[in-house]
Formats: C-alpha cells, structure tokens, sequence
C-alpha cells in the first residue's frame, strides 16, 4: 500500500527539553494510524509538526511525496487537523461555523454546499445547527468539529484524542464516526492515550514514550508479539 | 482572494456585535441629549436673567448704574424701601441670582472723586460655571461704567486731552513673523487658534488607536481563549492573510467607531461648545491665520491623513504582536496599557513642551514613537519643515513594516502558540 505519510528521525526540542528524540512511522493510504502513549510522550507534538503548526527540529516528513517543511501551503490543502482542546466560534451558528470552514477548501459553491451536506449528516446535529455554538454541550462541539475535519474528505485527517472529555456515549458515537467517514479514502493519524479506543478504530499503531517510539504494528501484531491479551499490557510490556 | 474575504467577513461580524452598536447608539444618544440640556442652561445663562438691586443712594449717578444693568439684557427687580437684610432675604427667596446694594452716599463720592463702592451678593444654587455667569456680567458693567465714568471727570477736568490717552499713555502694536510672512495680531492668539485648529488630531488618534487596537488583541486573544488559533491555523489561507484579515476589520471597525464617537461628541461641544468658541473668538483672526500661512491646504490635510493612516497602522501592527503574547481575553485588556502610553506621552508632551528645545535624549525618546509624528505634523506644515514630515511619515512606515514583518514571522513559527507574556514575565510553553 501507498504512503501518504513518512516520517523519519523526526526530533523537536523546546529549549533544551527534548519532546521527540528522533520517530520513524508511516502513514499508507487508507488506513488508521494511531500514536498512544501517556501523557506527555510527544503524541500532541508529533500531531502538531505534520499538521504544519510547529516546525521540527530535526528529521524529514514526506507528505504525498512533497517536504512539508518547505511546502506547507500544500499540506494544509490536503489535511485537516482536530486539536485535542479545539473549540468552535461561540457566536456562530453550527451550520454557518460549518459554511466559514467549507470555504477555505471549496473551489465552487457547489462544492461548498456537498462539504456542508456532508458535515451536516455526519454531525446528525439536525436543528441545533441553526443555534449557536456557545450553547452547545462538549459533546455536540466535538461532533461539530470532527464533522468540520472529515466534510472535505481530507487525504489525511489528524485527530489528536477525538474522545478526550467526552462521557461514554458521546465517545462512543464518535468512534463510530470515525469509522463510518474514513472509509471514503481519508487516511487517519489519531493520538490517544485510551488503549481501548486505539484497539477499536486503528489498523496499525505505535507506541511512544518519553520522545521515541518504542514498538509499532497491527494491534494483533503487537499482541502476538507481547503475548499480551490488549494493547495496554503491550504498552507496559515495551516498556520494560 | 476568496479565503481572504471568507476570513475577513467573519472577523467583522465578531467585532460588529450587538454590544457595540448598543454602545455607540446610546453614545450618540447621550452625548447629544448633554449637548442639548447645555445648550439650554448656555442660553438660560446668556439670556435675560434677574438680579435684584437696593439702591439706598437714589442719586443720578446709582440710577445710571441701575439704567446700565438693564440694557445689558438683565431684569432689574427692585428692592427700594427695604433694609439691607430684608433685600437679601427677599432676592433670596425668590429667582434672583444675584442682590446689588448701592449704598447711600454713592453719588457724592463719585462727585468727589472718591472711591464708590457697591456690594454684590451671588445667591450660589449650583456650583456650575453657567450659574456663575450672572456675577460675571455684572463685573463686565461695573468696568464699562468705570471707564466711562473716568472718562466723563477726565473730559471734565482735562478737556484738551484725550481720557483714553492718559488712562494708557503707551500702547503696543503687536506683530506676529512666521517665517517670512508678517501680519498683526498677538502670538497668544496665533498659538491658541493653532491649538484650537489641532485639538481634533490627537482626541481622533487617541480613539482609533485605542479602539482597532483593542479590537485586534481582543480578537487574537479570543481565537486563543476559544481554542480557535490551532484549527485556522491548519487551514489553507496564507498566515499573512490571517494577519491582514484581522487588522482590517479592526481598523475599519475602529474608523466608523471612532467617526461615530467623534459625531457624537461634536453634539455635545456643539450643545455647550458655541457660545464659549464664539465669545473667545476674536475678531480678524482667520484673517491674520491666513496671512501668516498658518491654514492647511488641501495638500496640507492629505499629509495629516496620510500621517493618522500611518499611525493607525503601527498600532494594528503593534496590537497584533501583544495580542500574541495574551494568554487570553482577560490578560488581552491589560496588554492595551503599553500602546496607550506610546500614544500619551507624545500627546502630552506636544501639549506642555515645545519640540525644539526639549534636551536631545527626551527628543529622540520622543521622536522614536511612532505615534509622535502626527502630532507634529500640523506644526511642522505651518513651519514649512517637510523635511521632518517626510522623514517622520517614512519612520512610521518603516516601523509598521518591520512589525508587520515581525508579527509574520510569529505567526508563521512556533511562537505563535508558545509565546505567552504574563505582566512582563516572558514564558515558553511546551505542548
């Protein structure tokens, strides 16, 4: 299969505090691909490097064949990004948050109006989407944004921790969401530090700590290889 | 093109919100409702007022005083007949702003050359400056009869002089040189119709710069606030546009808030500003103003808004850059207090020092604001120094350049979601 992403000895450091002492990983065409690791492993920052948002401070990333260091215009044509903490303008309705983002990416309105349909059905949000966002609850939000990242049928969707914050219900729904939408042909990046929801959505993961990767296959790979029964026992097994 | 106009729609209609146009319509409102009670209590004032008199005297000399009064505009009620108290307690009692006592033997001190003296008694129901007014005007009549009558005993006694020659025997004919052009008048005079003509230039700057810029820091703060920043900044629209888009809108926004402020507070000068413009006026002086070059031309103006334009930009340019450095909306009002200053301390000093004689190191201090430089343009176009003109409106451009130059470069890095400034404590924040 394709790679859509390849990320090699990528580093990134903050001063003199290392965040990423130099991954590997790809991306193909397609699939799920998921980071997990606790909290302050280098998920958000490895999300944020390819998402164009932070520049890296060592390594290359390869993005449909193109540097994406020196074409960050073209990335951010082809890719959306869901920030964990993201938020939508409070004083816009859902439905007009969804036509302001549609806009950036749409080349004719009748584009426009498909990415809208699109995001619409994918929220399943219904009337709420004529009021506006700030009375929104958290759930419906990240429903919103989710369905703002995949309308425009991205070639990758970055999604770092799609679930964080939600109760049970709303997660799960959103899960789904992901599943159902990125069959289409969108390729997914996620980053989670839920091993139980990386075991559901992903095709293949890594598993990262402390600024590298520490092993990375299919779930049932990984298990295999860890004698482990799920991917959080894998994880305490790479560890050591 | 598309993306900029997308960005830029919204950007408006976040800062054209129901509580700005709320804010301005009822300072419109307010302003001219003031302006118009003003201009009530102004021609209640100027108008025909009552003031009693005792006249204890009843000489020609009290009833001429009293005579005088009344073809000032003032309705005279008289108190004749009444003791000293009584007389106050009656004008007390009723509408009379002010009690005239012309004490017995008023007439014949005047014949005698003596020193007369009258009591005045202002009855004080509010401490407005209108209401004193009454005092005022009286004074004015007391001196215009002064005057003649000194000069009815100077004509008397020296009927082969002139009583306004004695009374100032040397008398100066004063002239004013603007560079090389020369016309009567006094140098107060000049200097106080030029500050007159100049008022507007740093009451506009100081709205404009104080609003866009408000709206600008706001406006970056928000995105950060509302966790917006990330996902616009992943979007396909240039970081350039981003910035632009938002300095726009704030600066178009700030212009029609500022112009809408500055209508309304021309209702409220114009309610009890008139009166006062039209007394200190004097006569001839747009003649002399125009004699000595001392009025813009149409050129003139251009440079002046070409040098606010400039100004407004740094400060778009400047906000922008603290906007950054704001955690979030709360610590976005207190990151207005630096630009504030810069716009200040120049407004201040044009106001208290002159420019040329200032030490050398205040001078570059000063000169070194970019919001200095439209302050001295008025001055410096009536001195004829475009040399200064050119060089201050290419400093301002130069600096706007270099921070728009500077906040590009934050928006395009790291910075742009690292940089926080929390009261001047500078702190790198990890993701």
């Amino acid at each position: 299969m394709e790679n859509v992403l390849t990320v090699r000895g990528l580093k990134k450091s903050y001063g003199t505090q290392m965040a990423l002492a130099g991954i590997d990983f790809d991306v193909r065409a397609g699939e799920v691909f998921a980071l997990i690791g606790p909290n302050g492993a280098g998920k958000t920052t490895t999300l944020r490097i390819i998402a164009t948002l932070l520049t890296s401070s060592g390594g290359d990333i390869t993005f449909l064949g193109r540097d994406l260091r020196k074409e960050p215009d073209f990335v951010r044509e082809k890719i959306s990004y869901l920030p964990e903490e993201a938020g939508a303008y409070k004083d816009m309705k859902g439905l007009d948050y969804l036509e302001f983002m549609a806009n950036f990416y749409a080349r004719t309105p009748e584009e426009e109006k498909d990415f809208v349909d699109r995001a619409v059905a994918i929220t399943e949000l219904g009337d709420r989407l004529k009021t506006k966002v700030g009375t929104y609850s958290k759930g419906m939000t990240r429903k919103l944004l989710l369905a703002r990242a995949l309308m425009t049928k991205p070639v990758l969707a970055i999604l770092d921790e799609p679930t964080s914050g939600l109760d049970v219900l709303n997660a799960l729904e959103v899960r789904e969401i992901v599943r159902r939408y990125v069959k289409e042909g969108t390729s997914v990046l996620l980053s989670s530090h839920n091993m139980l929801e990386i075991e559901f959505l992903s095709d293949r993961v890594a598993l990262i700590n402390k600024g590298l990767i520490l092993d990375a296959g299919t779930p049932s790979e990984l298990k295999g290889k860890h004698q482990a029964s799920n991917l959080e026992e894998v994880f305490r097994s790479s560890l050591r | 093109m598309k993306r900029f106009t997308n960005l830029l729609k919204k950007e408006i209609k976040e800062l054209v919100t129901k509580q700005l146009v709320i804010s301005l319509a009822f300072t419109v409102i307010l302003f001219n409702f003031i302006g118009q009670v003003s201009k009530k209590e102004v021609q209640k004032a100027t108008g025909i007022q009552t003031i009693s008199a005792l006249d204890q005297d009843g000489s020609p000399a009290s009833q001429a005083l009293i005579k005088g009064l009344e073809s000032a505009r003032f309705k005279i009620l008289d108190q004749s007949g009444k003791t000293k108290d009584e007389a106050i307690e009656t004008a007390k009692a009723g509408e009379s702003k002010l009690l005239l006592v012309i004490p017995e033997g008023f007439g014949e001190s005047l014949t005698e050359l003596k020193p007369s003296e009258i009591e005045t008694y202002s009855f004080m129901r509010s401490f407005s400056l209108i209401g004193a007014r009454g005092q005022i005007v009286v004074q004015s009549v007391i001196s215009a009869l002064n005057e003649a009558l000194s000069n009815n005993f100077l004509s008397e006694k020296l009927p082969e002089h002139d009583p306004a020659s004695l009374k100032r025997p040397i008398k100066s004919k004063d002239f004013v040189v603007v560079q090389d052009k020369m016309a009567e008048g006094s140098a107060n005079m000049v200097a106080g119709m030029i500050s007159q003509q100049s008022l507007l230039i740093p009451v506009v700057l100081m709205m404009i710069v104080i609003y866009s810029s408000q709206m600008v820091i706001s406006a970056v703060a928000m995105e950060k606030q509302n966790k917006t920043l990330e996902t616009l900044l992943t979007v396909p629209i240039r970081r350039t546009s981003i910035i632009t888009a938002k300095m726009l809108a704030a600066g178009l926004v700030g212009l029609i808030s500022a112009g809408v402020y500055m209508f309304a507070f021309r209702g409220f000068i114009g309610g009890i500003g008139e009166e006062a413009a039209q007394a200190g006026a004097q006569a001839g002086a747009p003649a002399i103003m125009q004699k000595l070059g001392l009025t813009f031309s149409a050129s003139g103006y251009a440079i002046l808004g070409l040098s606010i334009f400039l100004a407004i930009l740094v400060a778009l340019a400047l906000a922008m850059i603290l906007g950054v450095l704001a955690e979030d909306f709360r610590s976005a009002q207190t990151m207005i207090m630096p630009l504030m200053f810069m716009v200040m301390i120049p407004y201040f000093i044009s106001l208290f020092a002159d420019m040329n004689t200032i030490a050398l190191p205040l001078k570059i201090f000063i000169l070194a604001i970019p919001f200095t430089h439209p302050f001295l343009v008025s001055q410096n176009l009536y001195l004829g120094n475009y040399g200064m003109i050119v060089a201050g409106l290419a400093y301002m451009l130069v600096v706007f350049v270099a921070l728009v130059i500077f906040a590009a470069r934050i928006f395009s890095t790291d910075k742009i979601l690292t940089m926080k400034l929390r009261f001047g404590k500078k702190k790198t924040a990890a993701a």
